[in-house]
């Protein structure tokens, strides 16, 4: 029995990552987890991010289905009636594959908070009761989020921001972030304890953001075991059972 | 031997609790790195000769901190008095380099105001570490190639910039390069050691502004073998900085 956490990345990506021109093929993303000991993870298509929802989702649900990792389907803020007709689409599903969780991703879709679509499609999701995980900056798209009771993990969190991520989250009891640019000496320390480390979630970005060095971040941090396990894979377990 | 030629001294304005000196001897503790080379924050972000000045007892804290000093374009008299004082006598045994900011003191590569603060520290004999982000990275490589002598190190290898690392090199043959960065992304060490050749590519951290951690997972992701381990983490930078 080893005493190595279970880890799993909230944060995996398979397609075209267009403004690199980078691929993500799923069994380069297997070859990732497995160097850095993670275990799984919740996926999103980039296909469905940039291009076409419900043919991205599909893609995401059927890669989940092969890899044993969980699909994590996205929406389209550009497209508010699309979204919500794929949203309906995604909860009409059986209990089995229905999701717990849903990608937004307003920075890459040029979509900004105060847009009527981004709001729209949050309170959507609030009302179906599912874990939201968003793209973008903190401090900007955490406004249609808050005061409504959100369940959301903020994926692009940077320690520059730890600040306004702490006094969000001090009033929004829904609001996480993913470790991946939570990589100050103190960071991860710091908002578990204003916070607690149930608001942290490992999140890589694999295999576009080097998961070595998130991982190894959070197994080198001062945290507790008990806080490492909680953030390693706890916390996303957790979310995804509360949907 | 681990040499770590980009870090730094001092309180940030960010939300983290970085200031003390100790700060930097617990990661130099934790990561097992050998020599650290630090310039002070103040001398970055406000007031170089103060921050110059406010370092330099603490360099005798810990025989792994070395000195760099920081020029700021802008204050080129009071840099060359700087320059004079810290390396008489013994000086070069604890400061080792120059560094200059672009971005803090809002000098670009390609002005006259750099290429005459480079000049400088090239007169004084010193490697100089300059803040690379993006396009600039090529801008630096044509600077060392118009000032004889000269021998800088790109910080962060321009960060978003890397793709344009291989044609910097190409450029000059006195610019090497450091890699720090809080949001790598993947691959890049491996793709530019396959372009430049260990000998031009140097371990650094940002510490403490990011945590190791980031930097020793981005080196384990590239899969150095031995002789370009060796490079990269510490011959190089013992050679360029005469540790």
């Amino acid at each position: 029995m080893s005493d190595a956490p279970i880890l799993l990345d909230c944060d995996l990506l398979v397609g075209h990552d267009v403004t690199t021109g980078r691929w993500s093929r799923p069994d380069a993303v297997q070859e990732v987890l497995k160097s850095t000991g993670i275990s799984g993870g919740l996926v999103t298509s980039l296909r469905a991010v940039h291009f076409d929802v419900p043919s991205g989702n599909a893609e995401a649900a059927e890669v989940a289905a092969s890899n044993n990792w969980t699909a994590c389907p996205a929406l389209d803020l550009r497209d508010a009636l699309g979204a919500e007709r794929e949203l309906e689409r995604l909860l009409a599903l059986p209990d089995e594959t229905r999701p717990r969780a849903i990608r937004l991703a307003p920075t890459l879709q040029n979509v900004e908070p105060v847009y009527p679509a981004f709001g729209h499609v949050v309170k959507l999701l609030v009302a179906a009761d599912l874990t939201v995980f968003v793209e973008g900056d903190v401090r900007t798209v955490s406004a249609p989020f808050r005061g409504i009771g959100a369940r959301v993990v903020f994926l692009d969190t940077h320690f520059y921001h730890l600040g306004d991520f702490v006094v969000l989250a001090r009033e929004e009891a829904g609001f996480a972030a993913s470790t991946r640019m939570l990589t100050g000496p103190d960071s991860l320390e710091i908002v578990a304890a204003e916070v607690g480390a149930e608001r942290l979630v490992l999140g890589c970005r694999t295999p576009f953001h080097e998961t070595h060095s998130v991982v190894r971040r959070l197994l080198t941090s001062k945290l507790s075991p008990a806080e490492i396990a909680l953030v390693g894979s706890h916390n996303l377990d957790r979310l995804l059972e509360s949907a | 031997m681990i040499v770590d030629v980009h870090a730094h001294w001092g309180p940030w304005f960010f939300s983290m609790d970085v200031g003390s000196i100790d700060v930097n001897v617990d990661l130099l503790d934790r990561f097992g790195i050998d020599v650290q080379l630090v310039s002070a924050i103040e001398g970055i972000v406000y007031d170089a000769p103060a921050g110059n000045r406010s370092l330099a007892p603490h360099l005798d804290l810990d025989p792994r901190l070395r000195g760099m000093v920081v020029v700021d374009p802008r204050r080129l008299d009071e840099a060359r008095a700087d320059l004079t004082t810290y390396l008489a006598g013994d000086g070069r045994r604890r400061w080792v380099g120059a560094k200059i900011h672009t971005d803090y003191s809002r000098t670009p590569i390609d002005s006259a105001g750099m290429r005459a603060a480079v000049e400088l520290t090239t007169e004084f004999g010193l490697p100089t570490l300059v803040h690379t982000w993006g396009p600039n990275v090529v801008d630096l490589a044509d600077l060392a190639a118009q000032v004889p002598g000269a021998r800088v190190i790109a910080g962060h290898m321009g960060a978003s910039g890397w793709p344009l690392v291989a044609r910097a090199a190409e450029r000059c043959d006195r610019i090497w390069f450091e890699p720090c960065w809080s949001a790598p992304e993947a691959g890049r060490i491996r793709w530019v050691l396959d372009r430049v050749g260990p000998g031009r590519l140097m371990f650094g951290t940002d510490a403490t502004l990011i945590d190791p951690s980031v930097a020793f997972g981005a080196i384990e992701a590239a899969r150095l073998d031995p002789a370009e381990y060796a490079a990269v983490m510490g011959e190089t930078a013992t050679e360029l900085f005469g540790l």
